[in-house]
């Protein structure tokens, strides 16, 4: 385990240090990304302006929502999502196998060695949207707030590494998995909307089968004190439970997948 | 290579498609999700509100069809395809070949496109039409002039976007450029939210711009938004930036193609 963890840090550098020999087309990325949220964020910014609110849920809100939806996400992504969406590839040009062969664990390998810092410009959008919502939100921020904010962060990004880890592991048996991530991606443009505003089968669906109405949504309005649809009073300590739960899940489906495993390419 | 033969490529994009069944229903289900997404936003800020600037809740639903995925096309996929041609010197096999490259791009992207509006944007509004309605034309003309804005839409979306990826010529990377114009586009094309609903004076400049042809004003013309005088003179404004854009293609890629560096081997 020591020897994992002593590994894990040179994996992330090395990667760091190929992408910082491009360097200037890494910071034109962060950039590009960031105005590319910015004109998404923009154009909600324009209709709230314009109807006052959404679902009860005004602007400075909706700017908390999208700054933590963008920051949790990122967090999440950046140790799962391109290294699992490459995952078919892998299977099926048989790359994978020479992974399997390594004196490390196969996701410490993929997770770590592709830690991807191309997020940089997600995390300062998200992180500079949030101090400008709680600047304008007026929370009262008690030191059990603060802990249960940050916790909630952390949770929600392990609900989205867990489930990216599902959807590529799924190409060990399935061979393509890459579709699927349309999929995740369809469910994650709703989580960006609070939860109510949609119809109850959908609501369910966000808290249930596709959990990502707790990646943003229902952390938020905890912390705002807002009612949370089905959930309730159980919205916090569900919210908190949901990434360790999902990790223990992708754990047991990524072991399930590896055994199962014949290759494709060679 | 006479223009005849380029519709082969068209016919080839169109099948080649065929073959990766998955991507078409994934498509249509996260097409679906992104759409009644929208659908439930507007029907949210619609609530206790009959008309908002003359514009009512079933203008909307309507206008989120039009605007987002029948006119304002997923350009991710094409941009990056060419971004990685030329990044990897694949592009030089087209080069080599008695065909002009971006005629070849225009056919290509014209079969991928009529694959994806068949079968995507079709079920998707076949299934929005059943379940929450859409609204028909407003009269005939407004009918037949939407026709011929689609066409200036799309000429307007496939130039935008080959300029955009033509940059990479010079940048070698299409990836950022793609990220610039997907947020340009988000405000600027009126796909999420119309001109309509816009302050008037970021209203008034981003109508003069050509991202407005490509979503706004072809939806607004098919809900009647604009009287026909005024859809006839936009639809006329609309074929000068067409125009306008494909000079500035045509330029554009004669002066690139003499600055190639292959990266690749």
């Amino acid at each position: 385990m020591s020897s994992v963890l002593r590994v894990i840090p040179h994996l992330i550098g090395i990667h760091i240090r190929t992408h910082m020999e491009y360097r200037g087309a890494l910071f034109i990325g962060w950039i590009a990304q960031a105005i590319g949220y910015a004109g998404i964020y923009a154009s909600i910014a324009l209709l709230l302006a314009r109807f006052e609110n959404l679902g009860g849920w005004t602007w400075p809100q909706m700017a908390l929502l999208l700054a933590f939806h963008l920051l949790a996400y990122a967090l999440g992504a950046s140790l799962s999502f391109v290294q699992f969406r490459d995952m078919e590839e892998k299977v099926r040009l048989g790359t994978f196998d020479a992974i399997l062969v390594k004196p490390i664990g196969p996701w410490t390998f993929l997770a770590f060695s592709g830690l991807n810092i191309e997020y940089g410009g997600h995390i300062a959008l998200a992180i500079g949207l949030m101090v400008w919502s709680v600047s304008n939100l007026g929370i009262d921020w008690s030191p059990g707030l603060v802990l249960y904010f940050l916790a909630a962060i952390v949770s929600a990004a392990m609900l989205t590494a867990a489930l990216m880890t599902m959807i590529g592991a799924t190409a060990l048996i399935w061979v393509r998995s890459r579709h699927l991530f349309s999929i995740f991606f369809g469910f994650w443009e709703l989580a960006r909307y609070p939860l109510n505003i949609f119809p109850l089968p959908l609501q369910i669906m966000m808290i249930t089968f596709a959990p990502l109405g707790f990646l943003a949504f229902i952390p938020t309005a905890v912390a705002l004190g807002k009612p949370v649809p089905i959930l309730g009073d159980w919205a916090g300590p569900a919210s908190l439970a949901i990434g360790p739960l999902f990790v223990l899940l992708a754990i047991v489906h990524w072991r399930y997948c590896l055994r199962n495993y014949q290759g494709a390419g060679g | 290579m006479k223009l005849s033969a380029y519709p082969a490529f068209t016919a080839t994009a169109f099948t080649s498609r065929l073959a990766y069944r998955n991507q078409v229903w994934s498509g249509v289900f996260g097409e679906l999700v992104a759409t009644f997404a929208f659908i439930a936003v507007w029907t949210a800020a619609f609530v206790g509100r009959g008309t908002v600037d003359g514009v009512t809740l079933p203008d909307m639903v309507t206008y989120v069809l039009i605007a987002g995925p029948l006119l304002n096309w997923n350009t991710t996929r094409y941009i990056r395809e060419v971004g990685d041609a030329i990044r990897t010197g694949d592009v030089t096999t087209f080069l080599l070949k008695p065909l002009h490259y971006p005629a070849l791009l225009f056919f290509n992207q014209l079969g991928n496109n009529a694959f994806e509006q068949l079968t995507i944007t079709l079920p998707v509004a076949i299934i929005v039409a059943f379940t929450v309605g859409l609204l028909p034309p407003a009269s005939l003309a407004h009918g037949l002039l939407f026709v011929a804005y689609w066409v200036v839409s799309w000429g307007i979306m496939f130039l935008i976007a080959t300029l955009t990826a033509m940059l990479a010529f010079w940048l070698l990377t299409a990836f950022a450029l793609d990220w610039f114009l997907r947020g340009i586009m988000a405000v600027a094309s009126g796909a999420i939210v119309p001109l309509w609903f816009m302050p008037a004076p970021l209203a008034a400049v981003l109508g003069y711009l050509p991202f407005a042809w490509v979503s706004y004003y072809p939806s607004a013309v098919y809900l009647g938004k604009l009287d026909l005088p005024a859809a006839g003179l936009h639809l006329a404004i609309g074929c000068v930036w067409l125009a306008a854009l494909a000079g500035v293609l045509t330029w554009l890629w004669s002066r690139m193609r003499h600055r190639l560096i292959v990266q690749g081997g």
